[in-house]
C-alpha cells in the first residue's frame, strides 16, 4: 500500500519508525511468521481420525466442473461426515503462493501443481512421500512417464501426473478458405506470413507465450539445458540449432501476427471469435472456450464464439522440421499431499479418487490427457483435434530438470526474452543474454 | 499548527510528582502496554526474525524445518558486490523517488493554492475528487491504469490512432522502461497529490489574512507573497510530507509489481521493494532477501532521523 491513513505526521514519532521497519520488512513479514510454526516439525503431529474437512486446491479452470462434483460427491460418500472443498488457484505467481501456503499451519491437504513447477517443491520437502506401494496402488507403470519423472526427486515419488495437454494449432475453416494446412514447420512460418494482414494474425502469438517457442527451438536441433557429466548447466539458446528456430520464431512474431509484444497467453479465445486469427496454438482444452456459447448461461461464464468461428474449428499438430508432429512442450499437471495436510489420511482418500479410473475418464472425456496411459483412448480422437492433440502428446518434451527450473519461471526470464524478440530485438544478443541469466540460476 | 495539535502534553503537572514522589507512574505504561504489545508481535518479532535470517542460508527448505546454517556476513557480501543486481535497483529506487516526491510536492502545492482561491462550491467538488484519488485502493488503481494503456484494447492507443490518424494498435507502453516508469509515475502522483494537497491547503490556510494583506498592500506581487511569506510559514509542513514521501516512494510495491505483471521488463523495472520480494518469495531465497530488507531498513532509517528529530524537538518547544 503506497498512502496510509495512519501516517499523518506530527504522531508519536516512535510509532512511526516503528511502522517503517515495519514496513521494509512486510513482505518476509508473513514468511517469518509462518516459517515460525515451520520449525515445530515436519509432518503432521497427532494422527486424528474421524470425519474432518480435506481441502484441495486446483489451479485454472482447465478441470471440468463435472470432475469437481464427482470428486466432492465421491469422497463424501466413501468418508461419511467428511467434507471436501476444492480451492481455485490461478496460475499467476503459484509458487509463491505454495511456498507460503505448504509451510504454514494452514496448508491445504491436495495441491495441483504444474509439471515444470515441481521440482521446486519436491526438492524442498513440501510434499508427503508416496511410497512404493501407494504408487503401485495408484497406477504404477500406467502412470504417464515423463509426469512420474517431474515429481520425483532422489528416486522417491513426491507428485503423481494429474493429466497433460500438450498444445495444437486450431483453426476455423471460414477464416483459412483454401489455404493448405501446413506440413512443414517451415511451410507453417510461410504460411503464417502470407496470410497476415493488419486485420488477420497468421499466427496469434502474444510475445510472453514461451511454451510455443520451445517447439521451433527442438525441431531445429537447439536445446533449453542440458547437464554435463559435471552437474554443470548449459543453456541452449544461442546454439546453433538454437537460434535458427529463434529466427523463425521472430519471423512468426513479427511479420506474421498482430498480437501484442507484451502480453501473455490468456484469454486466447478472444481475437479468435474476433475473427482476427488464422492459426492458434493452444492447449487442446481451450476449444471449450472457443466453443462456448456467445451468451453463456452461467452469469460468469466466459462467452465463445459457438455459432460463428467455433462452429467449423480444426487442429492439427503442429508440424515438424520434416513433417510429422513437431516436438512439443508437454503442458499440465501434477498433484501431490501437502507435507503439512493436517489429516494425511483423508488427503491420501481425495488422492485415490483424483488418480481413479473413474475420475480421469472424466477429464478424458474433456479432452485432457488423463494421468493413466491405458486410459488415453477415452480421449476422443474422432476430431480432428482430438487425433491432432494425441500426435502431439506423443512427441511432448519437458523442460530441464532441475529444481531451479522454477526460480527460471518465476523470474519470467522466457517470457522476458520472447517479448524482445517479438519486438524486433537482435536474436542473437536476445539470446546469450537469455542463456547467461538461466545458467546463473540453474548452478547457482 | 493544525498537524500538531494532536500531541500529548509532554510534561506531566508538577503538583502530581511532588504528591507521590516514590511511586512508579504506573497507569501510562499500561495504556501503552496494548499497543507495545502488538508492535512487539506484529513489527519487533519480525525485525528479530529478519536480521537473524540474513545471517543464515535459509532457502525453501528451511522452511519446511531443515535447521539453518549460519554463514556470517555471506548474505551482505553477496548483495553489496551485486552491482548489476542490488545497486542498480537501489539506483533506480532512488531515482524514481527523487522525480516522484518533486512532482507530488510541485502538484500538490498547486492544487493546494487553487482550494483557496476557488469558491465554496468549486472547493468542494475539487475536495471530493481528491478524496476518491485517495481512497482508491492501489491495487485497483493501477489495474484500471494499466486498462487505459493496454496494447490491444486500450483508450489510448485509441484515442491516439484516432486524432493522429496512425496505427497504434499494438504499440506497448509497457515494454519500454521508460515509458513504463512514466506509467508508474502517472499513477503513484495521482494517488499521492491528495494528501499532500490536503495538507498544504491545512498550513496554507492557517496564514493570517492580514499578513497577506499587509504584504499586498507593499507592492510584493503574488509570487513574491508565496515564496517570501506562505512557504515559510508551512515550511515545516514542507519538510515532513518530502521525507514522508521520500518513504512512501522509496518502498513503492503494489503499483510496481502489479504493472510488471501486466506486461513489461521486470529486469529493468524492479524497484527495492518488488525485488526484495522476488528474491525472498518468488525465488526462496530468504537469506538473501533478509539481508537486502536489513540493508534497506537501514536506509529507510536514516531517511527518517530527520523527521524523527524534527518532531521530537517540536515536542520539547
Amino acid at each position: 500500500m503506497h498512502r496510509d491513513t495512519k501516517s499523518y505526521p506530527g504522531r508519536n514519532p516512535n510509532v512511526n519508525t516503528n511502522r517503517l521497519v515495519g514496513a521494509a520488512a512486510s513482505a518476509i513479514t508473513l514468511t517469518l511468521a509462518l516459517s515460525a510454526c515451520g520449525n515445530a516439525g515436519g509432518a503432521a503431529t497427532a494422527e486424528e481420525t474421524g470425519p474432518g474437512e480435506v481441502r484441495v486446491w486446483l489451479v485454472g479452470s482447465d478441470t471440468p466442473v463435472e470432475a469437481r462434483d464427482y470428486l466432492k460427491k465421491t469422497f463424501e460418500e466413501e468418508n461419511p461426515g467428511s467434507t471436501l472443498v476444492i480451492e481455485e488457484q490461478a496460475w499467476e505467481g503459484l509458487v509463491d503462493k505454495y511456498t507460503t501456503a505448504l509451510s504454514g499451519s494452514d496448508a491445504p491437504d491436495v495441491v495441483e501443481i504444474g509439471n515444470t513447477q515441481a521440482a521446486a517443491f519436491t526438492s524442498a520437502g513440501y510434499f508427503r512421500e508416496i511410497t512404493a506401494d501407494e504408487f503401485e496402488t495408484l497406477g504404477g507403470s500406467d502412470l504417464l512417464p515423463g509426469f512420474v519423472e517431474a515429481g520425483d526427486w532422489e528416486g522417491n515419488h513426491y507428485a503423481l501426473p494429474y493429466y497433460s495437454g500438450s498444445r495444437v494449432v486450431f483453426y476455423s475453416e471460414q477464416i483459412l478458405g483454401d489455404t493448405e494446412v501446413p506440413t512443414t514447420l517451415d511451410e507453417y512460418v510461410e504460411t503464417a506470413v502470407d496470410l497476415k494482414t493488419d486485420d488477420l494474425s497468421g499466427v496469434y502469438w502474444p510475445g510472453q507465450d514461451w511454451y510455443n517457442a520451445l517447439p521451433f527451438i527442438w525441431e531445429n536441433g537447439g536445446f533449453v539445458a542440458e547437464q554435463a557429466e559435471d552437474g554443470t548447466w548449459e543453456a541452449g539458446f544461442s546454439s546453433e540449432g538454437g537460434l535458427a528456430g529463434l529466427e523463425q520464431i521472430q519471423t512468426i512474431m513479427t511479420k506474421g501476427n498482430n498480437a501484442p509484444a507484451d502480453t501473455n497467453e490468456a484469454d486466447l479465445q478472444v481475437p479468435f471469435c474476433e475473427g482476427k486469427v488464422a492459426f492458434l496454438s493452444a492447449p487442446s482444452w481451450i476449444q471449450w472456450s472457443i466453443n462456448a456459447p456467445e451468451e453463456p448461461e452461467d452469469p460468469e461464464g466466459v462467452p465463445g464464439c459457438a455459432s460463428t468461428y467455433g462452429k467449423d474449428l480444426q487442429g492439427f499438430a503442429l508440424p515438424g522440421k520434416d513433417g510429422g508432429a513437431a516436438q512439443v512442450f508437454a503442458g499440465g499437471s501434477n498433484i501431490a499431499i501437502a507435507q503439512k495436510s493436517a489429516r494425511p489420511d483423508l488427503a491420501m482418500s481425495a488422492y485415490e479418487i483424483l488418480l481413479s479410473d473413474e475420475y480421469q475418464s472424466i477429464l478424458a472425456g474433456a479432452g485432457l490427457f488423463p494421468a493413466k496411459t491405458s486410459l488415453f483412448e477415452q480421449v476422443d480422437q474422432e476430431s480432428s483435434i482430438g487425433k491432432a492433440a494425441a500426435e502431439a502428446a506423443a512427441n511432448a518434451k519437458l523442460t530441464p530438470a532441475s529444481p531451479k527450473w522454477a526460480d527460471v519461471e518465476s523470474k519470467m526470464l522466457l517470457q522476458t526474452a520472447f517479448t524482445k524478440i517479438a519486438s524486433g530485438e537482435d536474436v542473437k544478443t536476445v539470446a546469450e543474454q537469455l542463456d547467461a541469466d538461466i545458467e546463473e540460476i540453474l548452478n547457482s | 499548527m493544525s498537524l500538531l495539535a494532536d500531541l500529548p502534553a509532554p510534561t506531566a503537572p508538577p503538583r502530581q510528582e511532588i504528591r507521590q514522589p516514590s511511586r512508579k507512574p504506573f497507569l501510562p505504561w499500561l495504556l501503552l502496554s496494548a499497543t507495545m504489545v502488538i508492535l512487539g508481535v506484529l513489527t519487533g518479532y519480525p525485525v528479530l526474525r529478519l536480521v537473524v535470517m540474513s545471517f543464515q542460508e535459509y532457502e525453501r527448505a528451511q522452511l519446511m524445518g531443515l535447521p539453518a546454517e549460519w554463514v556470517g556476513f555471506d548474505n551482505y557480501a553477496t548483495v553489496l558486490t551485486d552491482v548489476e543486481g542490488f545497486w542498480a535497483v537501489l539506483g533506480r529506487s532512488f531515482a524514481l523517488m527523487v522525480v516522484l516526491v518533486v512532482t507530488t510536492m510541485v502538484l500538490g502545492m498547486l492544487v493546494a493554492l487553487l482550494m483557496i482561491r476557488i469558491g465554496k462550491g468549486m472547493r468542494l467538488l475539487v475536495s471530493v475528487g481528491l478524496l476518491l484519488a485517495w481512497a482508491m485502493p492501489s491495487l485497483a488503481a493501477t489495474t484500471v491504469w494499466g486498462w487505459v494503456f493496454d496494447t490491444q484494447y486500450g483508450v489510448v492507443n485509441n484515442v491516439l490512432t484516432a486524432i493522429t490518424g496512425d496505427r497504434w494498435f499494438g504499440n506497448s507502453w509497457l515494454l519500454n522502461p521508460w515509458s513504463f516508469f512514466l506509467i508508474l509515475t502517472c499513477i503513484i502522483v495521482w494517488g499521492a497529490v491528495p494528501f499532500v494537497a490536503f495538507t498544504l491547503y491545512a498550513g496554507l490556510t492557517q496564514i493570517p489574512e492580514e499578513v497577506m494583506e499587509a504584504a499586498q498592500l507593499d507592492g510584493a506581487s503574488a509570487f513574491q507573497r508565496f515564496r517570501l511569506i506562505q512557504v515559510p510559514y508551512v515550511r515545516s509542513i514542507i519538510t515532513v510530507l518530502v521525507i514522508l514521501s521520500m518513504i512512501w516512494d522509496l518502498k513503492v510495491f503494489t503499483q510496481v509489481f502489479v504493472l510488471q505483471d501486466i506486461g513489461g521488463d521486470r529486469e529493468l523495472t524492479n524497484t527495492i521493494g518488488v525485488y526484495i520480494y522476488q528474491t525472498g518469495m518468488a525465488q526462496g531465497h530468504y537469506g538473501l532477501a533478509s539481508a537486502i530488507g536489513v540493508i534497506f531498513v537501514v536506509v529507510m532509517l536514516a531517511i527518517s532521523y530527520p523527521y524523527v528529530r524534527r518532531t521530537l524537538r517540536e515536542e520539547e518547544l
